[in-house]
C-alpha cells in the first residue's frame, strides 16, 4: 500500500507504549497493531482524530503517501 | 435471530425427515424383483434376438430408469441437508463464511443437476413408453421451478461472497 503509518515513530517521539496508546484512544492492542503494521484497510477519522489528540501531532505526522 | 435459526432447523429437519420417509416407502413399493428376471433372462435370452426391441430389454430400462428416478431424489435430499449446514453456521454468527457460500453453491448444483437429469430421464421413460414428450409441458411440472431456485442459490453464494469481503473490510477498518 502506498500509505504509510507513522506511528512508531510519533510512539517513540512522545514516549508513549502502544498499550497506552491503545488504552488512550479506546481500541485493542490488536487492533493498534494491526494499524502500526500496515495491514489496516482503513482508518476511521474519529479513531485518527484520538490518535491525534492523545500524541498532540497531525494527521499528516501518522500517515504518509510513498509512491511505489 | 437465534429462536428463528431453531425454527428454521426444526422445520428443515421436518422437511427432510418427510422427504426421506416418502422416498424409502416408494422404494419399498417398488418391484426389484424385476432386476432378478431380467438376470435370469439375459442368461438364457438368444443371443441372435435385436436386443433393443426385445420385450425385456424395454422392460428392464424401464426400472433402471424408475431406480434412477429414485437415485436423483435422494440427491436433492442430500442437497437439502446442506440448509442445516448453513443454519448452523448463521446460528453460531459466522454469516459470511466459506462454508455458507461452498454450500449455497453445492445447493444451487444440485437443484440444478436434479432437474435436468429428472427431465432427460422422463423423457427416456416416456420414449420407452411409446407416449409422447412434450418438452414445454415437462418444464411445467413443478420440479423445474428447482432451475431457477437453483440460480437464485447461485445468486446467494455470489452475494455471500462479496458480504464476506465487505466484513473483512470492516474488520480491517480501525
Amino acid at each position: 500500500m502506498s500509505i504509510k503509518v507513522n506511528l512508531d515513530i510519533m510512539l517513540v517521539k512522545r514516549g508513549m507504549k502502544s498499550k497506552e496508546l491503545a488504552e488512550i484512544i479506546g481500541i485493542t492492542t490488536a487492533n493498534l497493531s494491526i494499524l502500526k503494521s500496515g495491514k489496516a484497510k482503513a482508518i476511521r477519522f474519529s479513531t485518527l482524530e484520538a490518535i491525534c489528540n492523545a500524541l498532540d501531532c497531525q494527521p499528516s505526522d501518522i500517515l504518509e503517501y510513498v509512491e511505489v | 435471530m437465534k429462536d428463528n435459526t431453531i425454527i428454521l432447523t426444526l422445520i428443515t429437519y421436518g422437511v427432510l425427515l418427510g422427504a426421506i420417509s416418502v422416498l424409502l416407502n416408494d422404494i419399498r413399493e417398488f418391484d426389484f424383483n424385476q432386476f432378478e428376471k431380467f438376470t435370469n433372462w439375459a442368461k438364457t435370452a438368444d443371443k441372435s434376438e435385436s436386443w433393443f426391441t426385445s420385450k425385456n430389454a424395454i422392460q428392464w430400462s424401464y426400472y433402471t430408469i424408475s431406480a434412477g428416478l429414485f437415485f436423483w431424489r435422494g440427491y436433492l435430499i442430500y442437497g437439502f441437508s446442506y440448509f442445516l449446514s448453513i443454519l448452523k453456521e448463521i446460528e453460531a454468527g459466522n454469516y459470511f463464511s466459506d462454508k455458507n457460500i461452498k454450500h449455497f453453491k453445492k445447493i444451487g448444483s444440485i437443484f440444478i443437476w436434479y432437474t435436468v437429469n429428472v427431465l432427460v430421464l422422463r423423457f427416456l421413460l416416456t420414449a420407452i413408453n411409446g407416449s409422447t414428450f412434450k418438452f414445454f409441458n415437462e418444464l411445467k411440472a413443478e420440479f423445474t421451478f428447482l432451475i431457477p431456485a437453483g440460480l437464485a442459490f447461485y445468486i446467494l453464494a455470489e452475494i455471500f461472497k462479496r458480504g464476506k469481503e465487505a466484513e473483512e473490510d470492516n474488520e480491517l477498518t480501525i
